[in-house]
């Protein structure tokens, strides 16, 4: 009965050693956990900064690439270049210019036009010609 | 000691609510305002485009350098020298800038300028080299071997002594120059206040910029963060952060190719005929959209400033009136037919170039035309036959017929400082009015009216109102709102129009008064106008042309107009119309408008030669749309 008694009394001293170091180990880890979850936080700020710095930059880059471009499209730059390179490219006159007039459609055609592609797709197979054998 | 404790943690006590309660409100806004910041996003300006997506207008965000010279110590040559390059200043200049300057304030107390400009507008590509020539610094001593204080002192000069203001200002740019500039208009910088902070706002002050100015304008974003010592922003902490939104881009009817077409004439023209200003309209007659409106001399807008003339700011198509002259002919007699007064084979007698009418005499300049039928009065543009023809239309009618074409009032373009001109009530007319207002004087009207009214009898008599923006688009290039053609009124009926036609294409024919003005490939309806300018006698001017082809199936219309040129030879059919036919020929072919005449130098194409002709599919579509958006003919 003694015996039990101070086997008892060692598994009591035991097990609240063991539940204060649980509890110290979940203070210990919480405290670990919620500064490296701030600094977490804070790195992934500084990243995210940094990005939308980066992504600032190339909006300008991409603006002040967007008004070269539109220096280079003006007219004026245009004409200096065509000299400058010499071409020899000149206003197409009236008779250089050919215009294919589009026969109207027929009403066949029409419909199929207005289909679905599937159904499209469909109707030109039903009506193409069969291939050769 | 007991009592020496007490009297300690007293003394403890006592700072404590001191800090914590007394003076709680002021430290606490205090460490507030060192911690937290606001930072402004400003909006982005939004673009002008032509017809085809070209860009007219755009911005950029450029920042205002600044220095701290009380962080310089002696060091301001050495960073004068660093700097100058980029910043374009001259090093004697920046290093006087970035002297200390002492003053003293209302208590007396000395103090610093720790704020100081040293220059406006630098892209951001020369901000960051600016901050690499600052971090790169050096001052010929071993800092590694200094006190803790004085590495302290390098280190805040190269971090704080420059730096730039916490807002990014906008530089408005203009890619071509002065091309459409009185179209465009310019800007200007003012201040405004977002969120307790003064953000520097471009503001509109003419043309497009200032008629779309709210619609070009976005709105300014803000963030509420907080920074760390070294101020640099603690994302954890943002509050709010509300995105700016950038502002509508504006695409106009004009295009840019045309218009320099337009520009390049009237630069030639300018050359030949010395007037004191020069302008010209395109419009396709059957939408009122504006191809190009030009008027020189004009301005660059990248370099607007005190140097400018004011003179040369004016928008002439829209701003100045002036007395048509003979251009007016084409309203009078196309309002004397639609009402049936006169027919264009009825024969007039011009009375041998004088005509004596209400107390005055009137002259047929340089000729003395005898009998005359309505469509030869077109065509030689006869004074007394115009006066004639007026007469016959009766006041009530004619003043009716003028209003209707759009005179009087302002044709509703979207750009602002537009004139109305004069039209005097029939009431006050005095009995010579009749005569005069038929001659194109006695009244006073815009270039743009002018050309809106001729673009009218284009349109089969259907006055447009001039259409000068086409939509309005986001950042993503999504459309936010399409503007569309406007019709104002049917003016004269399609019958009286075939008429008008009929006698319009005379002009440009031999025997008519600019036959300057024909074209080889289209039959051309035109107008001259040489209007003089009061004092009558002063041996001043107003020349101008106004003409639509094809004739019968008109796209466009183009006018052109001469302030005083030179007295040698001013006539409208001699100045203004060699313009008129080289604008006509550059923009036909540009915009690839079919033919309506075989011209006998025409070769039918044999084969395909080592220059391939352009092949363009036609669809019954406006000939614009037949080549692509982003397409160029050479």
């Amino acid at each position: 009965m003694a015996r039990n008694r101070k086997n008892q009394s060692a598994a009591v001293r035991f097990g609240p050693a063991l539940k204060a170091l649980l509890i110290c180990l979940f203070i210990g880890g919480s405290g670990v956990g919620y500064v490296w979850q701030q600094n977490q936080l804070l790195e992934l700020g500084r990243q995210k900064a940094e990005k939308e710095k980066r992504l600032n930059l190339l909006r300008v880059q991409n603006s002040q690439l967007g008004r070269h471009l539109a220096e280079l499209q003006s007219p004026k730059s245009l004409e200096t270049r065509l000299k400058e390179l010499n071409l020899g490219l000149s206003m197409a006159q009236p008779t250089q210019i050919v215009r294919l007039v589009d026969a109207p459609l027929t009403p066949a055609a029409k419909r199929i036009l207005s289909m679905h592609p599937a159904e499209r797709q469909y109707a030109e197979r039903r009506t193409a010609a069969l291939p050769a054998p | 000691m007991a009592l020496l404790l007490v009297a300690a943690f007293a003394g403890l006590g006592f700072r404590l609510v001191d800090l914590q309660v007394v003076r709680h409100d002021d430290l606490s806004r205090e460490a507030a305002g060192r911690r937290e910041s606001t930072i402004i996003h400003p909006s982005r300006r939004g673009d002008i485009l032509d017809a085809r997506g070209n860009v007219l207008a755009t911005s950029l965000f450029v920042k205002t350098v600044c220095a701290d010279p009380s962080l310089l110590g002696t060091n301001q040559t050495v960073v004068a020298r660093a700097l100058a390059p980029q910043l374009k200043m001259n090093e004697a200049e920046l290093a006087e800038k970035l002297r200390v300057h002492a003053w003293k304030d209302q208590r007396g107390k000395e103090r610093v300028d720790r704020y100081v400009i040293l220059k406006r507008k630098v892209s951001l590509e020369d901000w960051e080299k600016i901050r690499a020539a600052m971090k790169s610094l050096s001052f010929g001593v071993d800092e590694k071997k200094l006190s803790r204080r004085d590495r302290a002192f390098y280190l805040n000069l190269r971090q704080r002594a420059i730096y730039t203001e916490p807002v990014d200002d906008q530089l408005r740019i203009y890619p071509a120059g002065t091309l459409a500039a009185h179209v465009l208009g310019f800007t200007a910088a003012t201040d405004k206040l977002v969120e307790g902070h003064a953000v520097t706002e471009l503001v509109g002050k003419d043309g497009i910029e200032a008629a779309f100015n709210s619609a070009l304008n976005g709105v300014t974003g803000w963030r509420q963060t907080e920074k760390d010592v070294g101020s640099q922003e603690l994302v954890l902490f943002r509050e709010e952060d509300i995105a700016s939104r950038p502002g509508l881009n504006v695409a106009l009817t004009l295009d840019a190719s045309v218009q320099d077409m337009v520009e390049s004439e009237l630069a030639k023209g300018m050359e030949r005929n010395a007037p004191v200003s020069i302008s010209g309209i395109v419009v396709r007659p059957s939408t009122g959209a504006i191809l190009a409106m030009a008027t020189l001399p004009n301005y660059d807008p990248n370099q607007i400033g005190s140097k400018t003339p004011i003179a040369n700011l004016r928008n002439r198509v829209i701003t100045d009136t002036f007395e048509p002259g003979s251009t007016f002919k084409a309203v009078v007699v196309s309002a004397a037919l639609n009402e049936q007064a006169v027919s264009l084979n009825e024969i007039l007698y011009c009375e041998n170039g004088v005509f004596s009418f209400g107390g005055y005499t009137l002259h047929d300049a340089g000729h003395h035309f005898g009998n005359l039928s309505v469509e030869d009065i077109v065509a030689k543009s006869s004074n007394i036959g115009a006066a004639k023809v007026g007469i016959k239309l009766g006041e009530v009618r004619l003043h009716k017929y003028v209003r209707d074409f759009g005179f009087g009032d302002p044709t509703g373009i979207t750009l602002p400082g537009e004139a109305r001109g004069t039209v005097h009530p029939v009431r006050s007319w005095y009995k010579v009015s009749i005569a005069q207002i038929s001659m194109g004087q006695g009244l006073t009207v815009t270039p743009l009216q002018m050309a809106m009214a001729v673009s009218a009898i284009a349109n089969y008599g259907r006055l447009m109102r001039p259409m000068l923006v086409d939509h309005l688009e986001d950042e993503h290039k999504q459309e936010v709102f399409k503007y569309q053609p406007q019709a104002v009124r049917q003016v004269i009926s399609e019958e009286t129009v075939k008429l008008m036609v009929q006698a319009m294409k005379r002009v440009v024919l031999p025997g008519g008064t600019a036959p300057q003005a024909a074209l080889e490939h289209y039959t051309v309806a035109g107008k001259t106008g040489t209007g003089q300018k009061p004092p009558y006698g002063s041996r001043k001017y107003f020349s101008s042309f106004i003409g639509f082809f094809p004739a019968d199936s008109p796209e466009i219309c183009i006018a052109v107009f001469l302030d005083e040129p030179d007295p040698k030879r001013y006539y409208g059919g001699e100045t203004a119309g060699p313009i008129f036919k080289a604008i006509a020929e550059r923009v036909a072919a540009y915009l690839a408008i079919r033919p309506d005449i075989q011209a006998p130098s025409d070769q039918p194409l044999q084969k395909p030669s080592s220059n391939p002709p352009e092949v363009i599919a036609q669809t019954g579509l406006p000939s614009t749309l037949t080549t692509s958006r982003t397409g160029r003919n050479f």
